[in-house]
């Protein structure tokens, strides 16, 4: 283990970020109260994480698209782990540390960056040493890959998640039974018990959370978009973090107000809107705020994502939490988008291009993400279909190194004169 | 009014006047450090064919063409590439531009607009430069390795995913004992270039008529390997490497027949 150097504690730093953009967004006279609402939580998020050692709590590291929902259940302090590595790179810009460190644990440049990102933090303590390691393979084989290196570095102990990869009612009942394992090795490792009440609590929650983000999506396919240019990364981060949390349906039904004023005003998220992209997959954390900064002048505007947030058909029970927890996987957008790539997934992306009325897309694609980077040709392709061009930046969710403000600005202006040039 | 295209590439700047009837001259220069002073001595030199005068419209285009000052509008190589094919060789839906540093491919409609396009800017391998760099260490000039490709037998191998690999990878051909013929060592340059291109091609979706544009089109060795891998003959216009400037000019044109300033 690398503990040469004094590393700051990222989880406090990104916590100090965090208050900051609450305190500027409550001193503007126009800021949304969804957005105070989200500062609000991430504060939460992190000041319980950054706590939880001093208060003798039970902290979880676990990957993304994990069912976080029962580790709230089960009041367990829950750290996600992708989105904690990104937070570090959108909020404070600081990443190079934590990729070396990644490297030190023999962790290459092709891999997944937040993984090489997540070791090397952990291994240098840049991170909470959590007390338990979740893993799953819900999404990728880098995922399923990652967990024992992370119990190898922090000491704790682990459980990994099976989740199978096609869909049935034998896989969904087998799936219930994994996730009872886990729960067993929950409250054997932690001593806490399972609250199925508030289990049941959670999924209604998040069952209404989904109707929401369903809402919500139709409301962006408006024109003018009521959501501002890189709004869905502030969705993609509370359905990744606050799945079930009382103050994310309070956030989500407060989004869904504003916008649905908005559209009803024909009041646009940017002064004149000109350019209507699908973003596919997710851009580089580090060049968020240039990347909104560009959208407003140009008036481009991210409608929809159809990676993120873009929930599939059906309903959780909250009569049946564990049930539910099992068939939402299936239904995550991102389980639809990343799991078996058939015509229904390709058609999903067709169908959301003509609602909500885009004129190019743009592919950023991760040079570690395998999977991501696998489907871009059949995605260009069915785009094409329906005369909706495909920009494709080549880049890094989190590592500069890939991609500069520069080249990505060149390109995107590039791809905005093709878009006026088809016109 | 006279309508001029410039394209400041990082190797040559060509410049392109045109009038009413077509285009009424053109120039080429080396490019220098400044493209602003590239720009001025290629529009200087092709002013200077010309009889034409009275206020002049500058469209850029190009790596430097956003540093051009006295340039009205800077516009994407990919546009100006899609009108330039278009206006030489409309039967062509599909444009390989092979430049110094650069792939890149667009494809075209038929209105002479860029539909789809890809480029590859992140390696040298497979680009103007590098085929430079190659002549250099054989020792031939572009005309004598478009010769030597014609009577390869082989085609060595030569890994076209890295210019500096591929540098090596020539060197240890010619050391071998026996050395690799030279021509199968152009023959395998030229393989490892088209390996790019096809690439490319493939990323971005191959549509006929395929032209062939940039300074490495006039390398007919190169050519005719492209041409037997994509399995028909491409079309190389009389002047490759002016379609980018040809573009440019025409849409300085089209600006000033709709008034623009």
């Amino acid at each position: 283990m690398t503990t040469t150097a004094k590393t700051p504690d990222r989880i406090d730093a990104i916590l100090r970020a965090c208050r900051l953009m609450l305190r500027m967004n409550k001193a503007r006279p126009d800021a949304r109260k969804s957005e105070v609402l989200y500062y609000e939580m991430l504060i939460d998020y992190c000041t319980q994480l950054a706590t939880a050692k001093q208060q003798g709590r039970f902290i979880a590291a676990h990957t993304v698209f994990f069912p976080s929902e029962v580790l709230y259940a089960m009041d367990i302090v829950p750290m996600h782990t992708e989105t904690t590595s990104w937070m570090t790179a959108l909020f404070l810009g600081q990443y190079a540390d934590l990729l070396a460190a990644g490297a030190e644990q023999g962790l290459s440049s092709e891999i997944c960056s937040p993984h090489r990102g997540l070791a090397g933090a952990l291994s240098i303590g840049a991170l909470p040493r959590p007390d338990a390691v979740l893993w799953s393979n819900m999404v990728c084989d880098n995922t399923a890959k990652c967990g024992e290196l992370l119990m190898k570095i922090t000491g704790s102990p682990g459980f990994f998640l099976d989740r199978p990869f096609q869909r049935s009612e034998a896989e969904v009942r087998y799936f219930v039974e994994e996730l009872r394992d886990m729960i067993t090795f929950l409250e054997v490792q932690s001593g806490l018990k399972m609250d199925w009440d508030k289990l049941s609590q959670t999924v209604r929650h998040m069952d209404e959370q989904i109707d929401l983000f369903r809402e919500i999506n139709r409301l962006r396919e408006a024109v003018p978009s009521p959501f501002h240019p890189q709004g869905f990364l502030e969705l993609v981060t509370v359905d990744y973090l606050f799945p079930g949390r009382p103050k994310a349906t309070e956030y989500l039904r407060t989004l869904r107000d504003e916008m649905a004023a908005a559209v009803a005003e024909h009041r646009g998220a940017v002064p004149k809107e000109r350019y209507r992209l699908m973003t596919l997959f997710m851009p580089p954390m580090y060049l968020i705020g240039f990347l909104e900064k560009l959208s407003r002048e140009y008036g481009a505007v991210s409608t929809t994502e159809p990676f993120f947030c873009n929930w599939g058909e059906g309903r959780l029970d909250p009569a049946k939490p564990l049930e539910s927890v099992a068939r939402k996987s299936y239904m995550l957008p991102e389980s639809h988008m990343f799991g078996p790539m058939g015509e229904k997934a390709i058609g999903e992306i067709v169908d959301s291009a003509r609602r909500h009325r885009v004129d190019g897309a743009v592919y950023y694609a991760d040079v570690g993400c395998r999977h991501t980077c696998a489907v871009i040709k059949l995605f260009k392709d069915a785009l094409s279909e329906i005369d909706v061009p495909v920009l494709t930046v080549d880049c890094d969710v989190v590592d500069p190194t890939i991609t500069s403000e520069g080249e990505v600005r060149e390109k995107l202006e590039r791809f905005f004169e093709l878009l006026d040039d088809r016109r | 009014m006279i309508a001029v295209g410039l394209d400041v590439g990082s190797l040559s700047t060509k410049a392109v006047v045109m009038g009413d009837d077509g285009i009424l001259s053109s120039t080429v220069v080396l490019s220098s450090d400044s493209a602003e002073a590239s720009a001025k001595a290629a529009l200087e030199q092709a002013l200077a064919k010309t009889s034409g005068d009275g206020d002049i419209y500058v469209v850029s285009t190009g790596a430097g063409g956003k540093a051009v000052s006295f340039s009205r509008q800077n516009k994407a190589i990919t546009t100006c590439l899609a009108r330039g094919v278009h206006y030489l060789l409309p039967e062509a839906r599909t444009a390989i531009d092979m430049g110094a540093e650069s792939i890149t491919v667009v494809r075209i409609n038929e209105r002479g607009r860029v539909s789809d396009y890809g480029n590859q800017d992140k390696c040298a391998a497979g680009t103007g430069i590098f085929l430079q760099q190659m002549a250099k260490l054989l020792r031939l000039s572009m005309e004598e390795m478009s010769a030597a490709s014609a009577r390869a037998r082989a085609r060595a191998e030569i890994t076209g995913t890295c210019a500096v690999f591929a540098e090596s990878e020539v060197i240890s051909h010619i050391h071998r004992d026996p050395p690799t013929p030279v021509e199968d060592i152009v023959a395998g340059i030229y393989s490892s270039m088209v390996h790019r291109i096809m690439v490319q091609l493939q990323r971005v979706g191959m549509k006929k008529e395929l032209a062939v544009t940039g300074g490495v089109a006039a390398n007919s060795g190169l050519v005719s390997i492209l041409a037997e891998q994509i399995g028909y003959s491409v079309l190389i216009p009389p002047t490759p490497e002016l379609a980018g400037a040809i573009g440019a000019a025409l849409i300085a044109k089209e600006n000033m027949m709709q008034g623009a300033s």
